[in-house]
């Protein structure tokens, strides 16, 4: 039994392997994504309020300020720059229809958010969109536009 | 800013786990970390060691035992709105939890993490105190159950021994005439409530029998309003009896969003908001 300031650990990223990488311990997910150039994740509050480090990980949506490089030990990561099947491009054809990138902080959060959003299959009011993405902060574009692609998007695939 | 140094140890298993904490009087469970990060990260807690104990198999198991619904200390909140016995035996606790931050935090932070850290803002630690829930713990000696109503002693400050764990929560189904309500004023659907309230109501036809209030986001603790409730059974609603009651009885303390005395008024009318919904 013993602890120890850095961790040896195995993950895939976007469906790239990382075997038996090295992070310290007090690393969380997102610094080590980005350290490896994947900027595509960013970094807003560090506290899990603004929603701009959202990624997917196992299957699920999570903030990677708020997992530990650690945790991710045997985890499959879809960050922002994996977003390249039918459905998510049509979601981002969306976001450039509606305007909805502006200054583009958000954009990443907001895109794996949607992500979650439309695997669940469920037509949503636009203000049960708004609700799902209440958990990402927008400083441009007052939500409008994003609301807008989200909804252009569950009504083309459903 | 970026968390401080720190050890990190996996535990396989809970007795490990029990017995590193015992042994570091410093070292932190971690569970979810959707509150231990955050304090990390601004720096507001240093531990020696973080004890991660999210990897312990069967620590998310959520089932019936006789008279409870119990649920492990590590389903998610997730995995909770998602259950099945969950929506057919307490089917408040889903919409609560709708009220519990974001999906993209409810599906890392856990059940015990929110019971066992005691935020005074959080909705579920007055949810169980409401619900008369028993908090299972194990620690060297064994296991002992404590009652809600007693875990909870002050600001962040609960009844949890350094070398013990939470490993689950039970919580007594409820009878045909029993109801939980809840209601919370908050800015944004997610945030953390500016004042909240958990009722656990005992109906006769449509007399309320029994009455509990339980406020969140207003003190250091889940707030009981006992002598409160009792004048609501009497006499209904009176805003101004009921404010001057709950002054009396609970010690409101103001933060960022909101000063003491607007927590006073919203407790006052969130018992009009909660009795409106039962006559729904
Ligand atoms: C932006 C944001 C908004 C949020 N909004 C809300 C909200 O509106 N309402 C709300 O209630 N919560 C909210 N939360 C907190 C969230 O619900 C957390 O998940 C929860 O409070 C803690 O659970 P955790 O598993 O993440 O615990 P952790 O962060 O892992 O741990 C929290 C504390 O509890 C201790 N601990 C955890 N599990 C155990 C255990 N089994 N035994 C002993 N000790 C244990 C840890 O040592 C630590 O001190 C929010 C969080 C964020 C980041």
């Amino acid at each position: 039994m013993s602890a120890k300031n850095s961790v040896n650990i195995s993950f895939s990223v976007n469906g790239e392997n990382f075997d038996d990488v090295t992070v310290p311990t007090r690393q969380h997910l997102a610094d080590y994504l980005r350290s490896q150039g994947l900027t595509g994740t960013h970094l807003g509050c560090e506290q899990g309020a603004c929603g701009a480090c959202t990624i997917e990980m196992d299957g699920v949506a999570v903030r990677s300020c708020l997992v530990l490089a650690s945790q991710a030990n045997g985890s499959s990561i879809t960050t922002v720059e994996g977003f390249d099947d039918e459905v998510m491009q049509k979601v981002k054809n969306n976001f450039l229809k509606h305007n909805a990138f502006q200054c583009g902080f958000c954009s990443p959060g907001m895109l794996m958010t949607t992500k979650e959003i439309i695997s669940s299959k469920k037509k949503l009011s636009r203000d049960e969109i708004r609700s799902e993405i209440s958990g990402n902060y927008c400083r441009c574009t007052g939500y409008q536009s994003i609301v807008d692609a989200i909804e252009e998007t569950i009504n083309e695939i459903n | 800013m970026k968390a401080p140094d720190f050890s990190y140890f996996e535990a396989q298993n809970i007795e490990d786990a029990i017995k590193y904490k015992s042994e570091d009087d410093e070292a932190v469970i971690l569970a979810g970390g959707q509150s231990l990060l955050p304090a990390l990260n601004m720096r507001l807690s240093s531990p020696s060691c973080l004890i991660d104990i999210s990897k312990i198999n069967n620590l998310n198991e959520i089932k019936i035992e006789g008279d409870f619904i119990n649920i492990g200390a590590l389903a998610t909140h997730s995995d909770v709105m998602n259950n099945d016995l969950v929506h057919e035996k307490l089917p408040c606790l889903v919409d609560i939890l709708k009220m519990v931050a974001h999906a993209a935090i409810r599906n890392k932070g856990t059940h015990g993490g929110s019971i066992a850290y005691g935020d005074p803002a959080a909705e579920l630690p007055a949810f169980a105190v409401a619900m008369n829930a028993e908090i299972v713990l194990s620690g060297l000696s064994g296991q002992r159950i404590v009652n809600a109503k007693d875990f909870y002693l002050g600001l962040f400050e609960t009844d949890l021994k350094s070398d013990e764990i939470l490993i689950a929560i039970r919580y007594p189904l409820l009878d045909v005439n029993q109801h939980l309500i809840f209601d919370e004023v908050c800015r944004r659907h997610g945030d953390y409530a500016m004042a909240g309230l958990m009722a656990k109501v005992e109906l006769d036809q449509s007399k309320i029998n029994n009455l509990d209030l339980v406020y969140f986001a207003t003190g250091d603790k889940p707030n009981v309003g006992q002598n409160t409730a009792k004048l609501v059974i009497d006499d209904g609603y009176d805003y101004e009896k009921l404010k001057k009651s709950l002054a009396s009885e609970i010690d409101f303390a103001g933060d960022l969003n909101s000063s003491s005395e607007m927590k006073l008024h919203l407790a006052t009318i969130l018992i009009n908001k909660i009795l409106n919904k039962l006559e729904r």
